[in-house]
């Protein structure tokens, strides 16, 4: 296998199952499934094992399931679909820009969290559609509270994936197939049989996804997702121990650092104070690491990230980690002691 | 004590602020202005971290206190 360790970047590398299979699933799963040619009746075949594998993974039915070849499209699909004009959408302060774009367009409310990044749900009405992140993808936080007794309830995965079940009274639900190391560019939209959900796309007929799909992504993304979660079985407790060596050895080795708060195994967000990210980033991959930052002088627009700033986390100097399957105790050690040299040259 | 850090990108503002306090007793207090948009999270941030004060006056101009060496 190759080896992927220095990579702290979200992204994962596609998962073994999958990329083996996929010249073979680009070979197969040409036809248009809904066709009635015998190759489009052997496609149909590969397109319903996949959603059955979703349905059993994501714990939601299969014909609830719709497919997106560009998954933020979902954030508009899953709340937009819920909002009628007497109703509120209700989202946090560290909910993604995506969500923020759409409650310019609606009546809406933002809940500020709490220190740790908790929701208070407490104060809701039944006209409120909420926006709920089961795990913000900046910081790992884990959302606890569950909101009940309202109008809709659209969950966002794409930061959980398979780790986190869906509330019960779930409206509407996106996952991204890159957190269980699938294909980029497949998005898995569902909309509860249960929903009062109207299809906010231009549309005649029932369907929800304006489609086409990749047939033979959606094939991998399936094989993926089936793999992953079976590692995830076994390398769970490492990636818990790996996070704990991470937190505790910044905090005790690196001066003038800030730990954002947590959640998640897999993400560690951390500032370091009179450090610019840019140039900490910048040395880091000259080094031969890859990591992600939220800090303004990395970002596109110039601007902080907002989930760090809504925390009260410093968010000069930030780096965040995500800790893949293939990342080893080895591959941290080194990594952080040339983390640790590398906050200092750039404080000098 | 006026710091003018107008134009300046983070994490420059926040490196002056703490080099301009270096010599000074506690209790010291400074006007700092910056326009950086990280300026105003980090700053309260600092503060918390390094066990001084800051608040904000107006737009752009922050007084902060020095309460630790």
């Amino acid at each position: 296998m190759v080896s992927i360790t220095p990579n702290f970047q979200s992204e994962p590398r596609l998962h073994e199952a999958a990329r083996i299979a996929l010249p073979h699933i680009f070979e197969a799963a040409w036809p248009d499934p809904s066709k009635l040619g015998i190759d489009s009746k052997s496609a149909a075949l590969l397109l319903n094992e996949a959603r059955e594998t979703f349905s059993s993974h994501l714990g939601i039915r299969s014909d609830e399931i719709s497919f997106l070849g560009e998954p933020n499209l979902g954030f508009h699909m899953g709340l937009s679909g819920l909002m009628s004009a007497d109703e509120r959408l209700v989202y946090s302060n560290i909910d993604r820009m995506d969500v923020f774009a759409i409650a310019e367009t609606h009546q809406s409310k933002m809940l500020k969290v709490s220190p740790t990044g908790q929701i208070d749900f407490s104060d809701l009405a039944p006209s409120d559609v909420v926006s709920l992140q089961l795990c913000n993808r900046e910081t790992g936080i884990i959302q606890n509270g569950r909101p009940e007794n309202i109008a809709g309830l659209f969950v966002d995965a794409t930061g959980s994936g398979t780790r986190i079940g869906l509330p019960e009274n779930w409206s509407t639900a996106l996952w991204d197939s890159t957190t269980w190391a699938g294909p980029s560019g497949m998005g898995i939209f569902a909309v509860s049989k249960s929903a009062n959900w109207k299809n906010p796309l231009p549309h005649l007929d029932g369907r929800i996804n304006p489609g086409p799909n990749s047939l033979p992504l959606i094939v991998a993304s399936a094989l993926a997702v089936d793999s992953w979660v079976a590692d995830e079985k076994n390398l769970a407790a490492k990636i818990a121990a790996i996070n704990g060596d991470i937190r505790s050895y910044i905090s005790s080795n690196i001066p003038d650092s800030d730990l954002a708060p947590g959640g998640a195994d897999h993400l560690i967000s951390a500032s370091f104070l009179y450090v610019n990210a840019e140039q900490l980033v910048t040395k880091l991959a000259d080094k031969g690491y890859s990591v992600d930052s939220g800090s303004a002088c990395s970002a596109a627009n110039m601007q902080p990230s907002h989930v760090l700033a809504a925390l009260g986390v410093l968010t000069q100097g930030n780096i965040r980690l995500t800790i893949h399957h293939a990342t080893t105790f080895e591959d941290v050690k080194t990594f952080l002691e040339i983390l640790s040299q590398t906050v200092s040259e750039c404080r000098s | 004590m006026i710091l003018d850090c107008l134009g300046k990108r983070c994490p420059l503002p926040i490196i002056e602020l703490a080099k301009a306090l270096t010599d000074k007793p506690l209790g010291f207090e400074v006007t700092l202005l910056s326009d950086d948009p990280a300026s105003e999270p980090d700053l309260f941030a600092w503060a918390r971290m390094t066990g001084n004060t800051a608040k904000s006056l107006e737009a752009n101009t922050f007084q902060i206190t020095k309460l630790a060496n």
